[in-house]
């Protein structure tokens, strides 16, 4: 009991104006995505791990996997915090949906309820590309290309060949396969290499 | 225009996470497709979060029964890292579409990011092909489609069946059903799919093969769990 009236009274202390005032909230998120503000962040924490420790206790039953689901939570609020769109929701919502897909990966990992769909391919919350994916489900062709040309010319001809094909002009692999004169097989090939090549040049260049 | 839409319990399971890997995938792939369950979901992400975290007050049980609950030390834990920007350009480069017999379909967000389980297109009975979406669990995803003037048996179903147009337009007994129309069937319901003058490209959960009712398609049955598994 003592504690929670420490907890409480550090709240009080810390600002007026609660995290639940949603305009209080995102501004805290974004002193915490401009300048990583730990007096903002430990504000965000007092109010919302307490309510995210008694959401994953009633969820899992086990004081441990609380504790876990707590602390993934909250360093991806602190770590993501700049992916946090106010015109998308309230920042208790974004921190709910994180949440919850911590929550059902845990559980997705629980033996008993086995699967490989990850949260991430369900609700990309926390996906760099969310705009482009969540409005409109096709890709920007043009931008991607200006993005990967550079790199696109680092590739062997043959591969950089069939890209340009499939991702510029738009042919599906049987098409390429045809123009080329080549088996389908070796497009595919062809296409696998050249993105797992072009995606170690990306993380590469970090 | 969409007409058809889950219901909103299955809408609220998707906002939860309390849906079957398959259902979960039905489920998205309409929301993509339907401003309509945008908003809906929206407004349900909206609604829980505010329960989770609306009380002014710490809730009981956490007061209650966390005097070992050391905030200070998790907190200072968490602040000790630098926070991290990894770019994820890599994602831009997801294939999104889906190519059969030399046509092409543009997929939804949910379904691009899941196109490396979406396994080889076989082709069944008459201008019918499948092609399974793996992501475990229990119950079956797929692909089904449907060339123009084709005819699914009659069948019911032991399960539920869950049936999203991705492209293109089919009817049953009851309606006409276009892109984005979610279609959810339990047990006790006989259809007969069939395309008219344009083909049809939909995605399937079932949660148990499907029986086949009528005629000669009974003879079907014994391999049912090969059409759909």
């Amino acid at each position: 009991m003592q504690l929670a009236t420490d907890t409480q009274q550090k709240r009080k202390s810390m600002s007026s104006a609660q995290p639940d005032d949603p305009d209080h909230a995102a501004a805290l998120l974004a002193l915490v995505a401009t300048e990583q503000s730990r007096k903002a962040f430990s504000e965000l924490f007092s109010y919302f791990a307490p309510r995210l420790k008694a959401y994953a206790t009633r969820q899992f039953g086990n004081e441990q996997t609380a504790m876990d689901l707590v602390q993934e939570t909250m360093t991806n609020v602190w770590n993501k915090a700049h992916l946090f769109k106010p015109d998308r929701g309230s920042a208790s919502t974004w921190i709910f949906t994180i949440a919850r897909n911590i929550r059902f990966d845990f559980l997705r990992k629980n033996k008993y309820r086995q699967h490989d769909l990850s949260a991430d391919e369900l609700w990309p919350v926390l996906a760099e590309q969310n705009d482009s994916l969540d409005d409109d489900y096709a890709l920007d062709d043009d931008l991607l290309m200006q993005q990967l040309a550079g790199y696109c010319e680092l590739l062997p001809k043959a591969q950089r060949i069939v890209i340009e094909l499939i991702y510029v002009e738009g042919k599906s692999q049987q098409e390429v396969a045809d123009a080329l004169g080549i088996p389908l097989g070796t497009v595919k090939s062809r296409t696998r290499l050249a993105l797992q090549k072009l995606r170690e040049l990306i993380h590469s260049d970090d | 225009m969409i007409k058809f839409h889950p219901n909103e319990e299955h809408l609220f399971h998707y906002v939860t996470g309390d849906l079957s890997p398959a259902m979960l995938m039905m489920v998205g792939t309409h929301v993509d497709m339907c401003p309509h369950c945008q908003a809906q979901v929206r407004d349900m992400e909206e609604l829980v979060a505010s329960k989770l975290f609306g009380q002014a007050q710490a809730p009981q049980e956490f007061v209650a029964a966390n005097d070992d609950f050391n905030g200070d030390e998790m907190l200072q834990q968490i602040m000790s890292q630098a926070p991290t920007r990894e770019p994820q350009a890599a994602s831009a480069l997801l294939a999104d579409e889906l190519v059969l017999e030399g046509k092409r379909f543009k997929l939804p967000a949910t379904l691009t990011r899941s196109h490396h389980r979406i396994g080889e297109w076989q082709k069944l009975i008459g201008q019918m092909w499948r092609a399974p979406v793996q992501i475990g669990g229990e119950d079956v995803l797929t692909f089904i489609y449907m060339d123009k003037g084709t005819k699914v048996p009659e069948h019911t179903h032991k399960g539920s069946e869950a049936t999203l147009v991705v492209n293109g337009v089919f009817n049953d007994e009851n309606s006409e059903y276009r892109d984005g129309d979610f279609v959810f069937l339990d047990g006790t319901v006989k259809h007969t799919p069939e395309t008219r003058d344009e083909d049809c490209l939909t995605l399937a959960a079932l949660d148990a093969p499907m029986q086949f009712t009528s005629g000669l398609s009974r003879l079907l049955n014994p391999f049912s769990s090969l059409f759909f598994k």
